[in-house]
C-alpha cells in the first residue's frame, strides 16, 4: 500500500457494461455500500449518502460525482463538508477504472486522500458496519434483489 | 482529547507509515528489538542523518520510544500505537475488500439473469 492510497483489483465475471451500472448507479451502490444513496450518476453532480437511518441518527455523506465514462471509469469524491465544493485536501476521492478482461471485467479501484481526511470517516462508518459486513446480511438481501431482477426482466 | 486533536493524531500516524523507507526501520526495530540511528542507517542505503530524521518522524506519531544512550538516542517501538496504526490501516482496506466482493456478486448476478 502506498502513501495515502488503497487500491484494489478484482475479476467480475460480467460485461463492462453491467460492472458499470453497479459501481455508478445510486440505487446499486446502496446494495454494496450505504443504506441510502442520493445523486445523479453524471460529472459534477451533487448528492449524498447516508449510513444507517437518515431519520433516526444515521450519518449523512455528501457525495460528488467527479467523471463518469460509460463503462470505463467512474469516480467520486465523499466525505467533503456538506457546504463545500468537493476538492482534493477535504474530500476522499473514489476511481473506478474497468477494463474488459476475457469475456468479463477487471474492476479497479482507488481511494486516495486518507492523509488529508484522517479516519474521523472510517470511524464513523465502522460504527454503521456491522450490520452491512456479515454475510448472511448479504446473502439475505442479495436473493431477494436477484428476484426482483428476474421479475423486471 | 477533542475530535479534532484525534483526528490530527491519526492523520500523523498514516504519513509516518506511508513511507516505505520508516516502515523499513520500523521492521528493523522490531527485529533488533532497539537500536540507534548508527546501528539502523548501517543497514539501509540512507545516510545516519536521514534515518535520524525518519526517527523523529516515528517518534512524533509516538511509534517509537527514544531513550539517551550516550550521545545518541536508541529507538524502540511502541507496539501498542504500531498496533492501531495497523488495524487502521488494515480496517479502510478489508472495508474495500467486502464492498468489491458485493459489487461482483452483484453485477455476477444480473449477467447470469441477461444470459437467461
Amino acid at each position: 500500500m502506498e502513501y495515502g492510497t488503497i487500491e484494489r483489483e478484482i475479476y467480475v465475471e460480467a460485461s463492462p457494461e453491467i460492472v458499470f451500472e453497479v459501481v455508478s448507479n445510486p440505487d446499486h451502490l446502496k446494495e454494496w455500500w450505504p443504506d441510502d444513496a442520493r445523486y445523479q450518476p453524471t460529472p459534477g453532480s451533487t448528492g449524498e449518502i447516508v449510513f444507517g437511518d437518515r431519520d433516526a441518527g444515521g450519518a449523512v455523506v455528501p457525495f460528488t460525482v467527479v467523471n463518469a465514462q460509460p463503462p470505463h471509469t467512474f469516480s467520486f469524491r465523499w466525505t467533503h463538508p456538506a457546504d463545500e465544493v468537493a476538492a482534493a485536501g477535504n474530500s476522499l476521492l473514489v476511481t473506478f477504472d474497468l477494463t474488459p478482461s476475457g469475456g468479463g471485467t477487471l474492476l479497479k479501484m482507488t481511494e486516495t486522500g486518507f492523509r488529508e481526511m484522517g479516519w474521523a470517516v472510517a470511524v464513523l462508518e465502522q460504527q454503521y458496519q456491522e450490520h452491512v459486513t456479515g454475510w448472511d446480511f448479504h446473502l439475505a438481501r442479495l436473493a431477494p434483489y436477484v428476484a426482483t431482477l428476474q421479475v423486471r426482466s | 482529547m477533542s475530535i479534532a486533536a484525534v483526528e490530527q493524531v491519526d492523520d500523523g500516524l498514516w504519513s509516518a507509515i506511508g513511507d516505505p523507507t520508516r516502515r523499513r526501520l520500523l521492521d528493523l526495530l522490531l527485529i533488533a528489538g532497539d537500536s540507534t540511528a548508527t546501528t539502523l542507517s548501517e543497514q539501509l542505503p540512507v545516510t545516519r542523518q536521514a534515518v535520524a530524521k525518519h526517527l523523529g518522524v516515528l517518534d512524533r506519531v509516538g511509534l517509537v520510544r527514544a531513550t539517551p544512550a550516550g550521545r545518541e538516542k536508541r529507538y524502540r517501538v511502541n507496539e501498542a500505537q504500531l498496533a492501531r496504526a495497523v488495524a487502521q490501516l488494515s480496517s479502510v482496506g478489508s472495508a474495500w475488500d467486502a464492498r468489491l466482493q458485493r459489487i461482483k456478486r452483484i453485477a455476477e448476478a444480473i449477467q447470469r439473469t441477461q444470459q437467461d
